[in-house]
């Protein structure tokens, strides 16, 4: 079961409260899809600068692996506080741990609320996940 | 039982290079309800760089193509003459063609193209753990540097695929060398088993396995007006200094 201290966006990204701000990353889900567990195959990682306004559902940054790349979309409005250098430099984070070290940017939300209705919490994602198979 | 899936089927020969990456960008952004499989000739020959690819590496291969573009999706540099036939696919990331892991997606793509491959005699497979003689370090060029999702004949990488996933829609692009030119020696060529094979005949045989492959009915169309648009609008950034230097 993926945590359940956090939201889930339908583009897999996941979105948790720290302090005042949020943080955001991709789940997974989202790393197997792109690199069917081949760390090595997330080479490339485009992140915001700290200070950029983001709207809901926005795209603030990309990622590739060898053969494809994705759009990482803001979960919730908010202005980039923080992004996480260390995951730019060293992308088999993701693979290793995408829910903690593996974070990608912190955000101040324009609203600390997580309840948008696009935001599932670990129980929909999952059943969302499980939809999307067939 | 249901019929045949509706796609459409999208040919435009000749496009200036910013203009086909803006029309590509349009099918991927604009949402047809129909998956889309597109075939694309360029003029005039130009160098594509792929979106994280650093400049510096292909400015000596960009000193010798007449344009050069950068494209929204990933991977080395292709350079797009009259040697080769470029294909594109759009639809949803959740359309059976796409859905699952990307390696899965490619597997059905290149399987296409490999059974296609097959009525003009050549003998194309993934590469998998097979060394092949067209990979050689240095150059940034796409076609040599291969990965297991490639399609390989003849002992080389013959197709450069690359896909760009964005609001739950993907792009898949790939260019097939009928006869590579001088920035891309030693890959795979279809003319050496067809050696008059022109695009628009590589183009019909493609279109017609598709509907084999994936039980379509591809409809011929021309680009929507808002897809024209779109790609009138966007070809000067996809060949813009700015774009092409953001690395």
């Amino acid at each position: 079961m993926r945590p359940n201290d956090r939201k889930y966006t339908k583009t897999h990204e996941w979105v948790k409260p720290s302090g005042d701000d949020v943080l955001v990353g991709i789940t997974d889900f989202a790393v197997q899809e792109l690199c069917s567990g081949n760390e090595g195959d997330l080479v490339y990682c485009d992140l915001p600068e700290p200070g950029r306004s983001l709207e809901a559902g926005e795209t603030f940054g990309e990622i590739e692996s060898v053969k494809a790349v994705a759009d990482l979309n803001a979960p919730v409005a908010g202005t980039v506080s923080e992004i996480n250098v260390n995951v730019e430099e060293h992308l088999e984070v993701l693979s290793r741990d995408p829910w903690n070290a593996g974070w990608l940017v912190k955000i101040t939300p324009r609203s600390r609320s997580l309840d948008a209705p696009e935001l599932m919490d670990a129980a929909a994602y999952e059943a969302f996940i499980t939809a999307s198979k067939h | 039982m249901g019929g045949r899936e509706a796609w459409r089927l999208l040919v435009t020969w000749d496009g200036e290079p910013g203009w086909n990456m803006a029309l590509d960008e349009a099918l991927l952004e604009r949402a047809d309800p129909r998956p889309t499989l597109r075939f694309y000739t360029w003029r005039p020959a130009a160098l594509s760089l792929g979106y994280f690819q650093r400049f510096a590496e292909l400015e000596r291969a960009a000193g010798a193509a007449p344009v050069v573009v950068r494209r929204s999706s990933g991977g080395g540099a292709i350079h797009h003459d009259e040697g080769e036939l470029t294909f594109s696919l759009a639809a949803p990331a959740s359309h059976p063609l796409f859905r699952g892991e990307v390696r899965r997606s490619y597997e059905r793509v290149h399987g296409w193209l490999a059974r296609a491959f097959a009525e003009l005699g050549v003998v194309a497979r993934l590469r998998g753990d097979d060394a092949v003689g067209s990979d050689r370090a240095g150059t940034g060029m796409c076609f040599h540097h291969s990965t297991a999702l490639d399609l390989v004949w003849d002992g080389a990488k013959g197709v450069g695929s690359a896909q760009r996933r964005s609001g739950g829609r993907v792009l898949h692009h790939g260019s097939i060398k009928l006869d590579p030119g001088a920035l891309e020696p030693g890959v795979a060529r279809l003319r050496a088993h067809a050696p008059r094979l022109a695009p628009a005949e590589l183009a019909a045989l493609l279109a017609r396995h598709a509907e084999h492959e994936w039980g379509c009915a591809l409809a011929r169309a021309e680009p929507a007006p808002e897809e024209l648009a779109h790609a009138a609008l966007r070809a000067a950034h996809f060949r813009s200094a700015e774009f092409l230097r953001r690395r």
